[in-house]
C-alpha cells in the first residue's frame, strides 16, 4: 500500500504531459500540406484541402508561414520543423517549393503531446504533385483562381 | 485503492484534456472542432525544445513557435494568427520569444483528423500586463518587406514568391496549359 501510495505521488507530482520524447529515425512518405486547412476544416473535408485543387491556396499558406506538414501514406500529419540545414519553417523557400508535392523525407520523428514533429535530414524523393484531383474536386477555396487568370497571363 | 490508482493514471496521462475557456472571449471562427482557450504559456522554439538546436532569439523570426502551457506543460502549436488572409501565428510570438504570455485564441481538437492542440491565437500579451495585443501583425511584417509588391488586393496575390511559383507551374502545380480548365472553372 505504502508502495502504491509512493508511485500515485510520484505520478502525481510528475507534469501531466509534456516530456519531450526521444527522437526516432523514420521514412515518410507523403503529401506536403498546409496544416491549418487540413487541421481545421476550415475549407471542408481533407479531400479538399490537397492536391492539384488546393495548391494554389497552399502556396499562400506556406508563403504565409502556416506550418507546413507531411500527410503521410498512414494518414497521419507530419509537422515540418527542418530540412536538410534549412530551419526556416516560417515561411522558408525550401518549404514553399514542396508545396503539394508528394516526398519522400528520412529523418527523425519527435512525439510530443499528440503532435508529430518531423526534423527532415534529407528528401530522397519529390515526385512532385502525385494527386491530381482538381477534375473531381475543384479549386479550393474558389477564388484561388482569380477572375482575371486568363488574361493576366 | 481504486481511486488512487485512477487518480495516478489520470495525472500521468500525456493527452489529459483541460478546459481552457473560461475567461476566454475568443471570437468563433465557425469551425467544427474550435475550442475557446486562454491560458498563460511560454513562448518556445519547438526545433529547441525537441532538439536542443537553440539559436539566439527563437531564430529571429524564421522558424515556427509553440506556447508551452504553463498549467500542464502541454507543447500548444499554433498554426495560424487572427487575420483571415491565409497566414500563421509565429511572426505575432516571435516578440514575445521566451517570454511567459497570456494567449486567447481557439483550440482545434478534431478526432477524426487528428487535430490536436493546435490552435489559432487571437490576441497575445506578456504575463503580468494588461494591454491585449491582437495577433494581427503578418501582413504588416509582410507589406514592410515588401515594398516592391506594394498595390491593391490581398498580400497573396502580390507576393513575389507566389506569383513566381504560379508563372512557373500554373494555379494547379502541374505545369502545361491550364487554359481549358480555367476556362471552365471561371463559367
Amino acid at each position: 500500500m505504502k508502495k502504491l501510495i509512493a508511485a500515485a505521488a510520484i505520478a502525481l507530482a510528475l507534469p501531466s504531459a509534456g516530456i519531450a520524447a526521444e527522437g526516432e529515425r523514420v521514412t515518410v512518405r507523403g503529401e506536403a500540406i498546409d496544416t491549418w486547412c487540413y487541421f481545421s476544416g476550415v475549407m471542408g473535408g481533407p479531400e479538399a484541402v490537397v492536391g492539384s485543387a488546393h495548391h494554389t491556396c497552399a502556396l499562400w499558406c506556406s508563403a504565409g508561414g502556416i506550418p507546413v506538414g507531411l500527410l503521410g501514406e498512414d494518414g497521419q500529419v507530419y509537422m515540418v520543423l527542418k530540412i536538410g540545414d534549412d530551419t526556416n519553417s516560417n515561411g522558408g523557400d525550401t518549404q514553399l517549393h514542396i508545396a503539394s508535392h508528394t516526398i519522400t523525407a528520412d529523418g527523425m520523428l519527435y512525439k510530443r503531446d499528440g503532435i508529430n514533429y518531423l526534423v527532415v535530414a534529407e528528401v530522397t524523393a519529390d515526385d512532385d504533385i502525385v494527386n491530381v484531383n482538381h477534375d473531381d474536386i475543384g479549386v479550393t477555396p474558389s477564388f484561388a483562381i482569380p477572375k482575371n487568370a486568363l488574361k493576366s497571363e | 485503492m481504486r481511486y488512487l490508482i485512477a487518480i495516478a493514471a489520470i495525472a500521468a496521462s500525456p493527452l489529459a484534456a483541460q478546459d481552457f475557456s473560461e475567461g476566454s472571449t475568443a471570437k468563433s471562427w465557425n469551425l467544427f472542432g474550435e475550442i475557446p482557450a486562454l491560458f498563460e504559456a511560454k513562448v518556445v522554439d519547438p526545433l529547441c525544445e525537441l532538439t536542443g538546436n537553440c539559436p539566439d532569439n527563437c531564430g529571429n523570426g524564421t522558424r515556427q513557435l509553440a506556447l508551452l502551457r504553463a498549467a500542464d506543460d502541454v507543447m500548444v502549436m499554433p498554426l495560424k494568427n487572427n487575420q483571415p488572409a491565409f497566414t500563421g501565428a509565429a511572426n505575432e510570438l516571435q516578440p514575445y520569444c521566451g517570454q511567459q504570455v497570456e494567449v486567447d485564441g481557439l483550440m482545434i481538437e478534431d478526432d477524426f483528423l487528428g487535430a490536436t492542440n493546435v490552435y489559432l491565437v487571437q490576441k497575445i500579451r506578456a504575463a503580468g500586463t494588461e494591454e491585449w495585443v491582437k495577433a494581427n501583425k503578418w501582413t504588416k511584417d509582410w507589406a514592410a518587406a515588401h515594398p516592391e509588391a506594394k498595390g491593391k488586393g490581398p498580400w497573396f496575390r502580390r507576393d513575389p514568391r507566389v506569383k513566381a511559383a504560379i508563372a512557373a507551374e500554373g494555379y494547379l502545380g502541374l505545369g502545361g496549359d491550364e487554359t481549358q480548365f480555367i476556362t471552365e472553372w471561371l463559367q
